[in-house]
């Protein structure tokens, strides 16, 4: 992404319009974007090169007997192979579509609803609610999952002691199949306002003559919303989403946090977990560099898939 | 003009400090040459026996000078250990889970000290615990602690309830449905999925063997008949809800330890420690006896847990190093830190010093705890051996039994899966494994 913003600015600053007059060193150009492209090199494009070099790689016993050395040896495929017919990393995937299927929709929606209802004249204390809703998003993510544990375990939480005083039992929580409501709920509580501020952002944007305009032709607040509003702010819309489908194919932090509390997760939870495991518990780093490299694949794909279906919608008016 | 020249000067000199920079971190990795000056060794360790114990040698030992690392517990110090061994960069010394040790030979982190070791040495420990730290004859480590199994009990509870001290797992049935029959909200255990260490310690206390090598053979019994025999054992516990599935230490069950609804923990001779750790005000109320038998009149039990000092093969000084491995674990002074830091100590010096000293403060008034712990410690079982994948599987037991648990399919397939598991990366890797 880096590179394909620079490009079109130091062609434009090579100017073929003046020509002649052209006395400055031409290294100069290449000394500013220096630090960019070496920083961009050595902390990305060099360890994802690794990553690739690695998943070919295996360990292996070369010297023979019950405690032969261990050593680093190509494998081909292998790794991919293995990692692809790996039906709990490939169910691992299963789960996120379905943690997926409640967050983002959920995530999406609160956050357009939230951004909507301060953007209406009316609403009093503004500044008061944007940062209550807001200030999950600065809880770490760790901290967020631990407090919700507490809610959730059957012993500690809130919920199931009302529940169970009305004799109702304890709510399963941590069980099959709420933990994936568990798990959602901790992303959505903690991703909402984030965000609402970036939609909200976009709201204030839009110029205010196209609410007069709407309203002059009899337009409501609902009408407004609906039709000139969201509209409008699709963009914010698409990028929200957008970060929304990373973030899930991404899920690591609180399943893992809340695994000791109970056995409905496993190591294999989500992808990364399974990567985590291979890479740390297992001492298997090939294994996990094949299988984060078919997650990037897979996240690159999603996106592309996500901005083209929406391209259109989104942005068609602009050009 | 001026200005132009200026910022691609400033900015080519902030590119080759940053190219300097990379570069300078590699080297700082360096270690001091062996001629010049006292030895410095790395020492990486966990626990709070540490820091007493290097401070302790490095006073006794100006000439061998040893920096202590605090690189994380067991699992976690093993993975970087392979990781900076690759990166050549491990310590010198480290401490070592028994269970992991066979990976960290297999994967060229363990030195052979067996020239460094000499007899005197090898008799300051009983052949059980010796063997832990010896595989094909060739010598890894020096033993630091160990964990015999033993049976840890909420006492007045089970008074209160008139449920005797299980003394065989036929009577420990009984006891788990005498406790359910008093008092429906309390359990005497809870059985959980994650305790890798605890169901291979039972299965080896029944006859199991996980992992045994002969020659150049591996051969991998983890869904053998004696560990099936524990999977139906627990399995008829859980099916009659005589236990409860539940996972260790988390906030649910410590309330539960706390209000005493679960009424005793079998694991090991660390365990008071623990227990006390998050039910101080159970102090006096708990006590220890020896983990129940399969057979009446037994006293054989199997380690959960403990540690070795291994010398690396990174180490440029590994004479140094087996020298400081063997003193901080036979010395005097190393056994009373470690008693003092509620160590139990591997050394037979320590384990006799270790019964004049006061019992753990969860269980202050059961002034023998020390003589029984000796008693335990001089039945554990010899030659346990672990496999060089142990990491992989423990971490498909715990997937598998939580699975089972939660399915409620047979404990004892998730055995036998976990068998495969292992089976299989062994053959991956290149193992040569018969079944």
């Amino acid at each position: 992404m880096t590179t394909t913003t620079t490009t079109p600015t130091t062609t434009s600053t090579g100017s073929t319009r003046t020509p002649k007059k052209r006395t400055r060193s031409p290294i100069a150009p290449y000394v500013f974007v220096a630090p960019a492209v070496v920083l961009y090199i050595a902390f990305l494009l060099v360890p994802m090169l690794y990553s690739i070099y690695l998943s070919f790689r295996g360990m292996r016993l070369v010297s023979g007997g019950a405690f032969g050395k261990r050593k680093s040896v190509f494998i081909g495929f292998e790794n991919y192979i293995s990692a692809l017919t790996d039906p709990e990393f490939i169910a691992g995937f299963g789960r996120l579509a379905i943690y997926g299927a409640i967050a983002i929709p959920l995530t999406l929606g609160l956050a357009l609803l939230f951004a909507l209802l301060l953007d209406l004249g009316a609403t009093r204390a503004k500044r008061f609610s944007r940062t209550s809703i807001f200030i999950p998003y600065a809880v770490p993510g760790v901290v967020a999952t631990l407090m919700w544990g507490f809610m959730y375990l059957p012993l500690t939480s809130p919920f199931s002691y009302i529940t169970r005083e009305l004799g109702w039992g304890t709510i399963p929580f941590l069980e099959d199949p709420w933990i994936f409501g568990s798990v959602a709920n901790i992303a959505i509580w903690g991703g909402v306002g984030f965000n609402m501020i970036i939609i909200y952002t976009s709201l204030r944007g839009i110029p205010s003559e196209l609410y007069d305009a709407a309203r002059i032709d009899g337009a409501n607040e609902w009408q407004i919303a609906m039709r000139v509003k969201v509209p409008l702010v699709t963009p914010a819309l698409v990028l929200t989403g957008l970060f929304a489908v990373i973030g899930t194919l991404q899920v690591y932090g609180e399943p893992t946090t809340l695994r000791p509390m109970t056995s409905a997760i496993s190591q294999t939870w989500v992808p990364l977990m399974t990567i985590y495991r291979d890479a740390f518990v297992r001492d298997d780093l090939p294994r996990a560099a094949a299988s984060s490299v078919f997650l990037a694949v897979i996240t690159v794909v999603l996106s592309v898939i996500l901005l083209r279906l929406t391209q259109k919608r989104a942005f068609g008016g602009e050009s | 003009m001026r200005s132009r020249a200026f910022a691609a000067t400033s900015a080519l000199i902030a590119v080759g400090a940053l190219l300097v920079g990379c570069s300078g971190g590699s080297e700082s990795g360096s270690d001091d040459d062996a001629s010049s000056g006292p030895v410095t060794l790395e020492y990486w360790a966990w626990g709070t026996a540490q820091a007493p114990m290097v401070e302790a040698w490095n006073e006794a030992h100006p000439d061998i000078q040893v920096k202590h690392t605090d690189a994380g517990g067991g699992s976690d110090s093993s993975a970087k250990l392979l990781t900076a061994t690759r990166a050549d960069n491990a310590p010198d010394v480290s401490v070592v889970e028994y269970q992991t040790l066979p990976a960290m030979i297999v994967g060229d982190v363990a030195a052979d000290i067996t020239e460094y070791v000499d007899d005197d040495l090898k008799s300051q420990f009983t052949d059980a615990t010796w063997g832990l730290t010896t595989f094909n004859d060739a010598i890894y480590g020096v033993p630091q602690d160990v964990g015999p199994m033993a049976f840890i009990y909420n006492q007045a509870r089970l008074d209160e309830l008139g449920v005797p001290v299980p003394t065989t797992w036929a009577e420990f049935k009984t006891a788990s449905a005498a406790v359910r029959a008093a008092d429906p909200t309390t359990y005497l255990a809870t059985f959980n999925t994650t305790e890798f260490g605890f169901f291979a310690g039972m299965a080896q206390q029944a006859g199991g063997e996980w992992w045994s090598v002969d020659g150049e053979t591996w051969t991998v019994g983890i869904d053998d008949e004696a560990s099936m025999e524990v999977a139906d054992y627990w399995q008829d516990l859980i099916d009659n809800d005589l236990v409860k599935v539940e996972d260790l230490l988390t906030p649910q069950w410590n309330q539960e330890v706390n209000a005493g609804q679960v009424l005793s923990w079998p694991s090991a001779l660390w365990a008071p420690g623990v227990i006390y750790g998050v039910a101080e005000g159970m102090a006096g109320q708990w006590a220890m006896a020896p983990l129940p038998q399969w057979t009446p009149g037994d006293s054989k039990v199997a380690y959960q847990g403990g540690s070795a000092v291994v010398v690396t093969t990174s180490s440029k000084h590994p004479k140094e190093a087996a020298e400081f491995a063997a003193w901080i674990n036979s010395s005097d002074e190393g056994a009373d830190i470690q008693l003092e830091t509620g160590q139990y100590p591997a050394s037979t010096l320590g384990q006799t010093k270790a019964e004049t000293s006061d019992p753990p403060l969860l269980m202050p008034q059961q002034t023998d705890f020390w003589q029984l712990a000796s008693e335990i410690a001089g039945n554990t079982i010899p030659n346990i051996s672990w496999g060089p994948n142990v990491n992989v599987a423990q971490s498909a037991f715990q997937d598998a039994m939580a699975k089972a648990v939660k399915d409620g399919t047979p404990l004892s397939e998730a055995l036998t899966a976990t068998q495969e598991v292992v089976v299989e990366d062994m053959k991956t890797t290149g193992f040569d494994v018969s079944e």
